[in-house]
């Protein structure tokens, strides 16, 4: 199979857009640990509202391209709240205790989706103009996964930029490194905090959206792919920017790989290689350095 | 919550009589669910050795609980051992697993070790998911409860079987408490506080660590032996890492490193999972019985309020209302 | 497996005290409904409920008067939840015999309780083969089918229609593996041949899409798969999107195309081959009937799930009639099941006395657009089809 080469294209293309979504999950619960401390397990439950509410704006306006705006908005909003509710009043205790609350929110936020939206799979349709497949180097691929690997580049490089360019960055990248330094030198670290914090969400709304087409939106779809994420951040390191790069891409193949090459093994792959990493590399393979 | 515990004999033994007074005229399904509490209050006592007092929160805790139950219902099943020996193995094997995986799991702390043993205990349920020799997904049958013929009883009568669950866990929270009680326990401690320091005094910390790990893990196991024979019945969603997590809210909601707090935990949760999916519980409160099938959302928000209002959780409460109390 | 035996005789024992000194002549029968309310199988639970109370609406809700009463417990849609729920509604509520089920893991969990409690339970979807084959009770019927019996005439039929190699795909559990191994035999026995397989782990699987590559490698005739809800939607999209749509035929257990799904995998659907017990298009008028009563009520086309539901209600009142509403002897009811004949939504079915299984027809369909919808047409019937005791010795 390894030696057919419309499989590896194929199959590399798979792994591509895995690790782009992966990518735009874990790139904010990272940046938000490396701020923040603290690890928010209801990262794929904003995952999952994401595509449902994506699901209720195609219903609403017919229309994709609404639900793209709209969908990640709602899921940014609901974190602005959660934020404001919770977590500015967690601040001075200790991370475990706001892990714990994130973790009572998947509950929650299961529950919550078959309220609303009922317990039985949706889908929403592809847009017109990314319906169907090109040829790629003489393979037939879905034109809407290319889609998924461009947007996710695109956010690649917009988050690039934004860190290296902007004043947010510059604090983003500081308070990584040492938040209290960040504080004493009088910036509003709260208001930074905030603002990633939503950015994250509304990237995780933004990925439940984008795969909403692809994969079926059901209740219980936020848990399997917030372990994934989770191992990306393990993996590639905690807060660090290049550690989810570099994570989602290894994670993504691998597991795409891994899945037809060693079929027995498939479901412990991927934490065999976590495991792995962590006993050689206790911190993940790019450490930020935990000045605090 | 740790070093000076004034209330936990006092909460220990109102738990014994709550226990000794629920069993006592209760019928089969009292009885049931009091073999239930007793099974969880091991193991979240277990888990608290670790997230109390050796401050190594697991996410993978019911890894050992699944290799329990299957040990059991391998030595059962398949050689035909009685079950007394069927437990002892179980904790063996538990306790082995544990040993292995803790060499690994030891060198990595906090955020770490959360995702590790999630690692770890998914690894486990991955493996008794494809395992044919033990069924697979559909798990095995026909696991027999303690032949005690000898004294008179019958265990497959949930009566007796509860009493004998009760025991167990009575016996499990004296044994910890022993251990918690003693220089090692003094150590894990210790180690919690500040682990540089007691590094720099030139003490095995590992070692400690991976004894905890390894004490914590065969108490789990036993805890799933006890489940194998309670339901007659084991499947790999024992070792599902929700099971984890919901152990992990149980020494959470009742307060981490008392070892009675953890038992009281198990009690809130189990008794709570049946009310708030029993449809006849919300009609009585005068809300729609379709809530039932909604009780994770509303577990979720009394967790989440444990969590905020009481962060030491039921018994950490319970202490701080007890000293403000005296104070005054 | 003596061992087991031993604890269900003692189980029992212990148990009968509890069951029948409840019974009570002048009380309200009561039926324990054992369905997920909650968890991944919720929908499907919800579905099974709702047609089993038109079913108790349309057949009767007392017998030689006597009430019914049903008392309903929820699985979670896991094993030992599931054994926990039907503990608390033999022991607590009491109850006169258990209907529902719908994930295999679950039926396998309360196989040896119920059975030691001697209480009859009606499965209305759970298709473990053993249930009513190795580890067959007298107090276990199932009225919806079991794995083999909905693919086993699929492969010879296959193999018949000219495809000669086939890849087979599930999920990586029992279900999944009884489901491949029942059409490899048949398919295999007529001379077809299986190029590749592959079992993606259950649950965790985001992607179909490694998976094709795969199959596009091994390029066989035919591709037959099982699978149900979110993931039958997803393989069909992603089937048409990777282009192979138009270069092999989409076969498989008909969960692939049932009226739960098809609506939503639109388009993309069309031309699949199923083979279920079940399609909404069966041209009967009591199909036509009960779909226009569940479709007034829903607002959707009723499923195979509704259907098999529905017909379990039929079975517990008609059996319950046949005993004048007595509740005492439970190994009459059961007999009494044996000898209720009736044609249902789905056609013609009967309890098999040998294994305690249905027999009915299996339908092949392949979806065809209808306007701008799609549904599956019948093209072939399987009538009358029985399990072989596979171990039962009832």
């Amino acid at each position: 199979m390894l030696l057919d080469p419309g499989f590896l294209i194929v199959q590399t293309l798979n792994g591509l857009q895995l690790s782009m979504l992966l990518f735009l999950l874990s790139i904010g619960l990272s940046v938000v640990f490396g701020m923040m401390n603290f690890i928010n397990l209801a990262h794929g439950t904003l995952y999952m509202v994401g595509a449902y509410l994506a699901l209720s704006s195609v219903r609403w306006f017919d229309s994709y391209w609404v639900a793209l705006v709209l969908a990640p908005l709602g899921v940014a909003l609901i974190g602005a709240v959660f934020y404001a509710v919770l977590l500015r009043h967690m601040q001075r205790q200790s991370p475990m205790r706001q892990v714990l609350v994130t973790f009572g929110l998947i509950f929650v936020g299961f529950d919550a989706v078959r309220m609303v939206w009922g317990a039985l799979p949706h889908t929403i349709p592809i847009p017109a103009a990314l319906d169907g497949s090109v040829t790629v180097f003489g393979e037939i691929y879905p034109t809407y996964r290319l889609f998924i690997i461009a947007l996710g580049v695109t956010v690649l490089i917009a988050l690039h930029f934004g860190l290296e360019r902007t004043r947010l960055g510059a604090v983003v990248r500081a308070g990584v490194d040492d938040r209290r330094m960040v504080a004493a030198l009088g910036i509003d670290v709260e208001r930074a905090f905030f603002l990633v914090f939503c950015l994250g969400c509304w990237l995780a709304g933004l990925a439940g959206v984008v795969s909403a087409p692809v994969f079926s939106i059901f209740p219980g779809m936020d848990m399997s792919i917030l372990i994934l994420t989770l191992i990306v951040v393990v993996v590639g390191g905690p807060g660090s920017l290049k550690g989810a790069v570099v994570g989602s891409f290894v994670i993504g193949m691998v597991d795409t790989y891994g899945q037809v090459l060693a079929p027995e093994l498939a479901r412990v792959t991927i934490y065999a290689l976590m495991a792995a990493v962590l006993l050689v590399r206790p911190q993940g393979l790019f450490p930020v350095s935990q000045a605090h | 919550m740790i070093g000076r515990d004034p209330l936990h004999l006092p909460v220990a033994a109102a738990l014994v009589i709550a226990a000794g007074v629920a069993w006592y005229g209760g019928d089969f399904f009292r009885h049931e669910v009091l073999a239930e509490i007793a099974i969880y209050a091991i193991l979240a006592m277990s888990l608290d050795l670790l997230v109390g007092y050796a401050g190594l929160v697991s996410l993978g805790h019911a890894a050992f609980f699944a290799a329990g139950a299957y040990a059991t219902a391998a030595c059962t099943v398949f050689f035909g051992w009685p079950v007394s020996a069927a437990t002892v193995a179980a904790v063996g094997c538990a306790a082995a697993l544990a040993a292995v995986a803790g060499v690994f799991v030891i060198r990595v702390s906090g955020v770490f070790f959360i995702m590790i043993t999630l690692a770890l205990g998914q690894m486990v349920y991955a493996y008794f998911f494809k395992a044919s020799e033990f069924g697979k997904d559909d798990g095995m049958a026909g696991i027999p409860r303690p032949d005690l013929s000898m004294i008179g009883l019958d265990a497959t009568d949930p009566q007796v079987f509860s009493a004998l669950t009760l025991i167990a866990a009575f016996g499990v929270w004296a044994l910890l408490r022993t251990v918690v009680g003693s220089p090692f326990g003094a150590m894990l401690v210790a180690i919690h506080r500040n682990e540089s320091r007691v590094r720099a005094l030139g003490c095995p910390v590992p070692r400690y660590k991976l004894a905890a790990f390894v004490l914590a893990g065969a108490i789990g196991g036993f805890a799933g032996s006890l489940i194998a024979q309670h339901s007659g019945f084991v499947s790999p969603d024992l070792g599902f890492w929700t099971v984890s997590g919901e152990v992990l809210i149980m020494v959470i909601i009742g307060g981490m490193g008392s070892l009675v707090g953890a038992a009281l935990g198990a009690v809130v949760m189990v008794l709570l999972r049946h009310e708030l999916s029993h449809r006849a519980f919300w009609e009585a409160i005068g809300l729609p019985a379709d809530l039932a099938s909604y009780w994770q959302f509303v577990m979720g928000l009394i967790f989440i309020a444990i969590v905020l209002l009481a962060g030491d959780g039921l018994y950490g409460r319970l202490l701080t209302t007890w000293r403000r109390l005296r104070r005054s | 497996m003596n061992g087991k035996r031993i604890m269900a005789a003692a189980l029992a024992a212990a148990l009968l005290a509890g069951t029948t000194a409840a019974a009570n002549a002048q009380s309200d029968i009561k039926i324990g409904v054992l369905l997920p309310y909650s968890g991944v199988f919720g929908g499907l639970g919800k579905d099974q409920d709702a047609a089993i109370e038109m079913g108790f609406d349309d057949f009767g809700r007392e017998v030689a008067d006597r009430g019914i009463t049903l008392v309903k417990a929820d699985t979670e849609s896991k094993p030992n939840a599931g054994l926990a729920a039907v503990k608390k509604l033999i022991l607590r509520d009491k109850v006169d015999l258990v209907v529902g089920i719908i994930s295999s893991g679950v039926l396998a969990a309360v196989r040896d309780y119920v059975h030691g409690s001697e209480t009859p339970l009606i499965v209305t979807n759970a298709g473990n083969v053993d249930i009513t084959g190795e580890r067959c009770s007298p107090w276990i019927v199932r009225t919806s089918f079991s794995n083999a019996q909905i693919v086993r005439d699929m492969g010879p039929w296959m193999a018949g229609e000219g495809y000669g190699t086939a890849f087979l795909m599930a999920f990586d559990y029992a279900a999944g593996h009884q489901m491949m191994d029942t059409f490899r035999e048949g398919f295999e026995a007529s001379g077809g041949r299986i190029v590749g397989e592959a079992y993606p782990p259950l649950g965790e699987t985001k992607d179909f899409g490694p998976y094709l590559a795969q199959v596009k490698a091994a390029d066989p005739d035919t591709v037959f798969v099982f699978f149900a809800g979110g993931p039958a939607i997803k393989f069909a999209k992603e089937w048409a999107a990777f282009g192979m749509k138009d270069e092999v035929q989409l076969s498989g257990a008909g969960w692939l195309n049932s009226a739960l799904y098809v609506k939503k995998q639109g388009a993309d659907a069309v031309g699949t081959l199923g083979a279920l017990n079940y399609y909404p298009s069966i041209d009967t008028p009591e199909n036509h009937a009960w779909q226009e009563k569940f479709r007034a009520a829903h607002g959707r086309d009723g499923s195979e799930f509704g259907v098999a539901a529905y017909d379990s209600a039929r079975l517990i009142v008609s059996a319950l009639e046949a005993t004048g509403g007595n509740t005492d002897d439970k190994a009459a009811i059961v007999k009494a099941m044996h000898a209720v004949e009736f044609t249902g939504p789905r056609g013609p079915l009967r309890i098999d006395p040998m294994t305690n299984n249905v027999i009915q027809n299996i339908y092949v369909a392949q979806v065809e657009a209808r306007g701008d919808s799609v549904a599956a047409a019948i093209r072939h019937t399987f009538p009358a089809v029985q399990d072989p005791p596979n171990g039962c010795t009832l």
